[in-house]
């Protein structure tokens, strides 16, 4: 092959590429471009075409409506907890699993991996109605409970990754008289950060975007969620997109700077939880 | 035996206890360790998994309103569930949903995966690119989209006018409102699927390939005789979890089209949301939730049988 025809092949195969990243990352810009522009301007001008300015009126307007930043506040709360507890309660077991002995342990690990098995939505009503029955619907707790403890999912990862880790340093802990905890701290969480920022990953992103459970157990404006507050987004501000699609970059941006910041950890933990080990 | 179980001689032994008792003690002790590491998840997975479970098997044999006592209701809500929450007709629904969504979705991620999988600069930036909507909140996301697939003014129509076509009202059509929804569920999850594929491309040793094309094997034998077999493992991976989510999907339909036109979008968590917390028929959304766990632990195990029958190739 020529040099020529080589150079051909590489651009089109690189202009393959960057037609194809156009249509992932299409929607973002267009979303982006259409919240700066006036709302004579969402209508007048084509989609795909940049605002003039940055118009900021829209952002301001969608946050002033009356709830919008305590549905932000209650989003970034309850995610934060639900990850905090997810994570420490999660690590802790993954740890037992992994690295200590005790009877049963065996058999508790297979009843968590059958619990896989289970989709959301079949604990969705009984929840709801223990919720209920303990009168925490419309409470903080009702949102983040459910999910503080642990999910199975991660405890799994971690403990896979935990195992993975050589036994003899653990050992020599043990030997020097380091009690659990202390081996916990000194050694398993340094030596198993990248697993744990996985799994933080996973829990940020999950409370972030959890729409079902909290549109059913809360309904006053002062408890309900931000993906709560777009979804009603359209009927508040009936065709106005140059407002609606603000309010929805307002949920949408967070996790695209987390992604900016944390690629790299993002991508390897998602092919870490698609290895069978 | 391990050896932290070995006692000192002391100069006077005590007679030893049984061994039944001494393996107790170690039991007891063991799990005195364990206990504070194991609980806390442990409580979590039984108040909020376990129980929820059996509850849901009791509260479908009950008539209940969240107002008035429950009362038992035999298999009523079995029959309530088809006949006026047409419960197969949402089932219906989301098969039609999935068969949108996962067989485009898994083509395009594994054609993403082989596009991306070669040592050329950029390769980890496009990587990043095509990730991102996996990163998208789906609500918010569903917003931008059903502004996209306007009838009027939207970008796809006005696209199509370019070309001369006259798009359709995409959300508003029984005929295309739930492919629209597939593509956009298919658009946020195929860049995640391609990381699997990536991953597993990268375990197939070259030489493979080598061998094959020294042999006279054209590209499209080598992707049928070894990519695909080889693939294998990732292939069960990637479409037992993604038949499981799109079984569920609701944030999306929610937002765009909630159920209709018609009832043309309404999906079965859609149907149970509806059932059991618009319409308060609790026994009947409890009796639906089973019916769609039956299904999908069905449609998985299928799945196991289907990759487990065919041959897998050991690479030594």
């Amino acid at each position: 092959m020529t040099t020529a025809a080589r150079a051909s092949r590489y651009a089109g195969f690189y202009l393959c590429l960057a037609v194809i990243a156009v249509v992932f990352v299409g929607p973002y810009l267009l979303a982006f471009f259409a919240a700066f522009k006036t709302e004579a301007g969402v209508y007048g001008t084509a989609p795909w075409s940049p605002p003039h300015s940055l118009y900021l009126a829209n952002f301001t307007t969608v946050l002033n409506r009356d709830g919008f930043l305590r549905f932000l506040e209650n989003t970034a709360g309850v995610t934060i907890a639900l990850t905090a507890g997810q994570v420490t309660f999660g690590v802790l077991a993954a740890y037992a699993f992994a690295r200590l002995e005790f009877p049963g342990r065996d058999w508790l690990f297979s009843l968590y991996l059958a619990t896989l098995m289970v989709p959301n939505v079949v604990t969705l009503v009984p929840l709801y109605t223990m919720m209920r029955q303990f009168h925490l619907i419309n409470t903080y707790w009702a949102l983040f409970l459910p999910y503080l403890l642990g999910a199975p999912y991660t405890i799994f990862l971690m403990r896979q990754y935990f195992r993975s880790l050589p036994s003899e340093v653990f050992a020599a802990a043990r030997v020097d008289g380091c009690s659990e905890l202390r081996i916990l701290t000194r050694i398993l969480l340094p030596m198993g950060r990248p697993i744990i920022v996985t799994a933080t990953l996973i829990a940020f992103v999950f409370g972030w975007n959890n729409f079902l459970w909290p549109l059913i157990v809360t309904d006053s404006p002062s408890k309900q969620v931000l993906t709560v507050g777009i979804a009603g987004l359209q009927s508040y501000f009936v065709s106005h997109w140059n407002l609606v699609l603000a309010g929805s970059l307002v949920a949408l941006v967070p996790l695209l700077a987390i992604f900016a910041v944390f690629q790299k950890q993002i991508v390897r933990s998602i092919q870490l939880s698609g290895v069978n080990r | 035996m391990g050896l932290a179980d070995l006692r000192l001689p002391s100069s006077v032994a005590p007679p030893a206890p049984p061994k039944w008792r001494r393996t107790g003690r170690r039991r007891l002790r063991q799990l005195a360790t364990a206990g504070p590491f194991i609980l806390p998840s442990l409580a979590g997975v039984v108040v909020f998994l376990l129980i929820p479970v059996v509850l849901v098997l009791l509260l479908s044999f009950v008539k209940w309103n969240f107002l008035q006592p429950p009362h038992w209701a035999g298999f009523a809500n079995f029959v309530t569930m088809a006949r006026y929450h047409h419960v197969f007709h949402s089932l219906a629904i989301t098969a039609y949903y999935v068969l949108w969504n996962i067989p485009v979705q898994t083509v395009i991620a594994l054609a993403l995966a082989m596009l991306l999988n070669r040592r050329l600069p950029g390769m980890g930036l496009f990587r990043a690119l095509y990730v991102l909507p996996y990163m998208s909140t789906p609500v918010a996301m569903a917003v931008v989209w059903s502004w996209l697939f306007q009838a009027q003014n939207g970008l796809v129509n006005r696209l199509l006018l370019i070309a001369g076509l006259h798009g359709p009202n995409w959300l508003g059509d029984q005929a295309t409102a739930l492919p629209v929804i597939a593509m956009m569920a298919t658009w946020q999850y195929a860049g995640y699927n391609m990381l699997f594929f990536l991953a597993g491309l990268q375990t197939i040793p070259s030489q493979l390939y080598e061998s094959a094309s020294i042999d006279g094997a054209s590209g499209w034998q080598q992707f049928r005789r070894i990519t695909l077999p080889l693939l294998n493992p990732t292939m069960l991976f990637v479409l037992v979890t993604d038949v499981i989510g799109s079984f569920q999907v609701f944030d999306q339909v929610y937002v765009t089209t909630q159920g209709g036109p018609g009832s043309a979008t309404e999906v079965i968590n859609y149907n149970i949301y509806a059932t059991g917390f618009q319409n308060f028929d609790v026994g009947s959304a409890s009796a639906m939730s089973l019916l769609l766990f039956g299904v999908i632990l069905v449609i998985t195990v299928l799945q196991f049988r289907f990759f487990r029958n065919r041959t897998t190739y050991e690479v030594s």
